[in-house]
């Protein structure tokens, strides 16, 4: 490749990725030569300037077309879109939420928000790569960011504890995931994904059948790693309690939203045409299923598995950080129905989804932030009367956790809705996806509305809230959107269809 | 028109600022409630008068469109709706008005008038929505509200009871209006009124369906208007302060079930099987209702009962395919019987007292109210001239161009109960010798009644063969396939009403003011009939004799059934869920090492399993 052919590529397709790139560097130089006891918060500025810049740039693409440079390893469609869309707003406002209140300025630390933006840098590359490598560097890069950003807090037990399982439990993730690649690279010589999925329906494969089956599920399996699912969801409680509050909300919404990128992009693309274990009869006579078709007993069990642990245990959850991150176990669960369905909808379904758990879930953990700063205690009675403490706060929750229990007039009830028809559309019906569904969001009313009894109804003699000048906006933002996308989820949904082709994700 | 919405919202912007101002206006919330709820009657009134000039208007958004699903949101303006804010949003604010002084000492005040402004703002939307999606929101919204306020003085049992026997009951009949709606759906595949009508006419849905549906819906209506058999919660509705009973239980809510099957008229007008059980329960409650009525004391249980026999005249006129007479009827009845239990309010809020027999000779006190007591009274009994004369009038020639003689004989033997208990309600509050000292009104009450009793007065013609039949015609641009039949009574069904009605307030007089026929003639000559009266039909009772006891004789075997079956499947899930929790718990031990083990396990699970079933292993 010589240097004409590198300058004729559209690097325009990157600018997003550049922009946060070079604000990553930039904050890093200028935190490395800045007075030790300068005041950092210009950092947060500049990093929010930064992502803003980034989504305008991305908002400037939705009308292209797909985009393919650096040999097919960088891709721009609208899948890449959507979910970089979504990245882009959770890192938003993540960032406004540790913005830092004017008594914690000497706090500040610089790498803190470099750190997010690599991460972010690394989420934006799984959701735009079609090449296992690029796709295995990004999935990397924003591990190891979110490793360093969950033990950040050097002297902090719980986070030297949380950092330190996160990493081994990761480390077992990513070996697992790569294992699987390997055989997908052995069977078809390939880490191109769409070279892969031409492959598929070579000889090869097909006398290797049970090969990419175990490679599909390996790769499968080591990736809900990142969108904490069963069997990979135990670090979850523990790393969410030990990182700081933003921190965890990042983990729970932009990491999660770049593990369904790569989930939805690696698993699709390449075994599309893939062909499974059982038997069909076609009019040609006999051949095998798809793929697809014969995994989806196992993402289902997988699904329900997640559901009904994440909301048994979260029952009994006493610290609030905890039962978050059971329900957001619980919430990647109702996730991977549409997956497990294999609906036409999945992409619009679990995007929409996505979006409604990003706003809820972030501002639920603004409310846990604006609570728990002060007192340090994140159990479920430090609550109690937070309505009389602020009214304002205590009605953005009651937003949340109704968009989260999915009641109507909430974001959270359209995508769940969705999730349920979309199962339901399917043939044959999934009942026993939406049972289980049904069955979770039941189990979830018993914690949910626990808060809210303590909210309303909890005497308290603490004195009122105060928050700082972030959390307010994200708090107004999140509850405004989450109760917009309740009441009119057409403007979003016919958004989806106007600038998401999702399919063109399957076509070279 | 487009501006139409602002109606509803107009309240529900009442409702947020008196909630989250609470501590602070407190007694203002009266005025505050007031000026919104006068705007949107105003708006309601602009929205009439450009009806009359631009005709029906639409605006529908999806709302959601999932696959082949698509639910749909809007509004709508046809003649109909169009009345029917007007009159909810007339004696809402009227209402407000009066409230001021009725609940001038109480504490939750504010409380009161944020609850009244959420009932304007679910009813508005409720006669606007053009679905039955949104019909079925606000059909609970309202419900809500009316149990929030017959319960508002919760710390009387009685309150406390009858706002739970409310929800209840009408609850039962919700319950049939949402299976008719899931069957609905299932059928034409939409949720719009205008797809339903069309998917009916065109023969989407067999007749055999469209009567399940429309007899489904009407049970919804028989619950929510309280007819026979589900009433029993409007009489304990009482227990909720006077305005609210003028403004939910007289005027507007409780003829809900009446507008719905109204709304619903081209559904029923296919179906003879519906229309026969309409009419047939409108006219059996009508009667039922009055005799009870007859023997009552308490001053509000008698209105009460007499708006579920008007209720009843609304529904056999329907029945009868009278659309006409019953909207006819439902205004009025709004204002006469409105007028009424704001009257009745007036007397109790200067007597203190709700039983009848204790009261008496307040003509002379309570001047004002007196007066305009009795010609809420005249309008009600149906004497000619007054607004109720001719909507009754209406109701008559329908149920007997419609063949149905007996049940117009029974609606016709009900005018004159309905003269005589009312003017039996009348003499002895009013007439005769005072009992107890009591203070006219203040004017923030008299006012209100002031301006409904024009209206009962009055109001009756809009709709008369004598001068023009302006409401029935303007009815009739509706956009949907309603077929009005154009009946012009006997004239001798008008004369005989009139005798009947002035009949029935001789009766009362001989009875109640000359004493010349004895009180207790009824009492004395056949006093089993006039315990079943007074007992109301042992209704309740056999409620409770067939619902509550008649499961006690099951009660052995339930109750085994229960504590072994039921309770042990209970008690069997909490443990299960419990026990699942404690074990999650446990093997979330906090050891890394666990989790690496859990992990692989899974993998290697799920790698096994689909080895074996695949056929890996052969």
């Amino acid at each position: 490749m010589d240097m004409s052919t590198l300058m004729q590529f559209n690097w325009g397709s990157m600018m997003p990725e550049f922009i946060i790139l070079i604000t990553a560097v930039a904050l890093s130089l200028i935190d490395l030569f800045m007075n030790k006891k300068k005041d950092r918060t210009m950092l947060v500025w500049i990093a929010l300037t930064g992502v803003g810049l980034a989504l305008i740039f991305l908002f400037l693409q939705f009308d292209n077309g797909v985009v393919s440079i650096l040999n097919e390893t960088y891709r721009l469609d609208s899948f890449a879109k959507a979910f970089k869309l979504l990245m882009l707003i959770g890192t938003g406002l993540v960032l406004l939420l540790g913005l830092p209140a004017p008594d914690e300025l000497k706090q500040v630390r610089g790498e803190y928000y470099y750190l997010i933006l690599t991460a972010l840098l690394g989420g934006m590359m799984m959701a735009s790569s079609a090449d296992l490598i690029t796709l295995f560097v990004g999935l990397e890069l924003l591990s190891l960011s979110s490793y360093i950003l969950v033990g950040i807090r050097k002297t902090n037990h719980f986070a030297n504890e949380a950092a330190f399982k996160y990493l081994v439990s990761g480390g077992i993730a990513t070996a697992i995931t790569l294992f699987g690649m390997s055989y997908l690279y052995g069977l078809s010589g390939e880490t191109n994904l769409y070279a892969i999925q031409s492959a598929m329906t070579g000889d090869i494969v097909a006398d290797n059948r049970f090969l990419v089956v175990f490679a599909f599920l390996m790769i499968f399996i080591g990736l809900v790693f990142k969108i904490a699912a069963a069997p990979f969801h135990m670090w979850a409680p523990d790393v969410y309690q030990g990182a700081e509050t933003p921190i965890t909300a990042f983990l729970s919404v932009v990491s999660k939203t770049a593990g369904f990128a790569i989930i939805l992009r690696v698993l699709m693309v390449p075994f599309v045409f893939a062909p499974g274990t059982g038997k069909v009869i076609t009019p040609d006579g006999m051949s095998y299923e798809s793929l697809l078709v014969s995994v989806r007993p196992y993402i289902g069990i997988i699904a329900i598995l997640t559901i009904l642990i994440g909301n048994l245990i979260a029952l009994r959850q006493l610290n609030a950080k905890r039962l978050f991150a059971y329900s957001s176990i619980a919430h990647a669960g109702y996730l991977l129905i549409p997956f497990a369905a294999l609906s036409e909808m999945v992409f619009e379904v679990v995007w929409f989804y996505l979006m409604a758990y990003l706003l809820m879930n972030i501002g639920a953990f603004a409310v846990i932030h604006a609570v728990t700063k002060e007192t340090e205690d994140v159990t479920i009675a430090s609550f109690a009367g937070m309505f009389r403490r602020s009214p304002f706060i205590g009605i953005a929750m009651t937003i949340f956790l109704l968009s989260l229990a999915g009641i109507p007039f909430t974001a959270g009830f359209i995508g769940k809705f969705e999730i349920f028809m979309s199962a339901l559309g399917t043939e044959p019906k999934r009942y026993f996806l939406t049972g289980a569904m049904l069955l979770g969001t039941v189990l979830s009313y018993v914690y949910y509305f626990g808060l809210l009894v303590q909210i309303y109804f909890r005497p308290t003699d603490k004195k009122p809230i105060t928050v700082s000048g972030g959390i307010t906006a994200v708090l107004t933002i999140a509850a405004t959107a989450t109760l917009v996308l309740g009441i009119f989820p057409s403007t979003a949904l016919t958004f989806i269809q106007d600038y998401f082709h999702f399919m063109e994700m399957f076509n070279r | 028109m487009g501006y139409v919405w602002l109606i509803p919202v107009l309240p529900l912007l009442s409702f947020l600022i008196i909630l989250f101002t609470r501590p602070v206006i407190y007694k203002k919330a009266g005025i505050v409630g007031t000026l919104f709820s006068g705007a949107a009657f105003v708006g309601s009134l602009i929205v009439l008068f450009s009806h009359f000039q631009e005709g029906n208007y639409l605006v529908e958004a999806n709302w959601l469109s999932i696959d082949a699903i698509t639910l749909t949101v809007g509004f709508e303006v046809n003649p109909l709706n169009a009345l029917m804010l007007v009159i909810v949003t007339l004696v809402s604010f009227l209402v407000h008005m009066y409230s001021i002084g009725y609940m001038e000492d109480d504490e939750r005040i504010a409380t009161f008038f944020a609850y009244l402004g959420l009932f304007t703002f679910s009813m508005t939307a409720l006669v606007m929505s053009p679905n039955l999606l949104q019909i079925y929101f606000f059909w609970e919204l309202v419900g809500v509200c009316s149990f929030l306020l017959v319960g508002f003085y919760f710390y009387k049992p009685e309150a406390k009871a009858a706002a739970k026997k409310a929800f209840i009951v009408t609850r039962i009949g919700d319950v049939g209006l949402l299976v008719a709606i899931f069957l609905l759906y299932w059928q034409a595949g939409t949720l719009e009124l205008d797809g339903i009508f069309s998917a009916a006419e065109s023969g989407a849905i067999t007749p055999t369906m469209i009567t399940i549906i429309a007899i489904l819906i009407f049970v919804g209506a028989v619950g929510k208007s309280g007819q026979f058999p589900l009433h029993t919660w409007l009489p304990d509705a009482m227990e909720g302060p006077t305005p609210v009973s003028a403004l939910i239980h007289a005027a507007t809510m409780v003829a809900a079930g009446v507008y719905l099957v109204a709304v619903m008229f081209p559904l029923f007008l296919a179906s003879e099987a519906a229309m026969t059980t309409v009419a047939i329960t409108g006219g059996v409650t009508a009667i039922f209702a009055a005799t009870i009525a007859l023997v009552q004391n308490d001053i509000k249980r008698i209105l009460a009962y007499s708006t579920i026999s008007q209720l009843g005249y609304m529904m056999l006129a329907l029945g009868t395919a009278g659309y006409t007479a019953a909207v006819f009827h439902l205004t009025t009845h709004a204002f006469f019987k409105a007028l009424l239990f704001l009257a009745a309010g007036s007397v109790i809020h200067a007597a203190h007292e709700q039983n009848i027999l204790k009261l008496g000779g307040l003509g002379k006190k309570l001047k004002g109210t007196a007066l305009l007591f009795l010609l809420g009274s005249l309008a009600l009994s149906g004497f000619p001239l007054f607004s109720g004369f001719f909507s009754k009038d209406e109701i008559l020639a329908s149920a007997f161009s419609d063949e149905r003689y007996i049940l117009f004989g029974l609606a016709l033997f009900t005018a004159f109960l309905t003269s005589f208990y009312m003017f039996r309600l009348y003499f002895l509050v009013f007439a005769g010798e005072g009992k107890g000292g009591a203070k006219e009104s203040p004017r923030t009450m008299l006012i209100p009644m002031a301006v409904l009793a024009v209206l009962a007065v009055f109001s009756g013609f809009i709709q008369t063969h004598w001068f023009g039949t302006f409401l029935g015609d303007w009815l009739e641009t509706t956009p949907y396939p309603v077929i009005f039949s154009s009946v012009e009574a006997p004239l001798w069904i008008p004369i005989l009403a009139s005798a009947l009605s002035i009949g029935g307030i001789a009766l009362a007089w001989l009875m109640y003011v000359k004493q010349s026929v004895p009180h207790n003639w009824l009492y004395g000559s056949i006093k089993e009939v006039h315990q079943v009266l007074d007992r109301k039909y042992y209704i309740d009772e056999i409620y409770q004799g067939v619902f509550v006891k008649g499961l006690f004789v099951f009660s052995y075997f339930w109750s085994y059934f229960d504590r072994f079956i039921v309770e042990g499947t209970a008690a069997a899930m909490r443990g299960v869920v419990t026990q699942l929790g404690k074990t999650g718990v446990k093997v979330q031990s906090g050891q890394v090492q666990t989790y690496g083990a859990v992990a692989f396990s899974g993998l290697v699970i799920v790698l096994l399993v689909i080895a074996a079933l695949g056929g890996y292993f052969q």
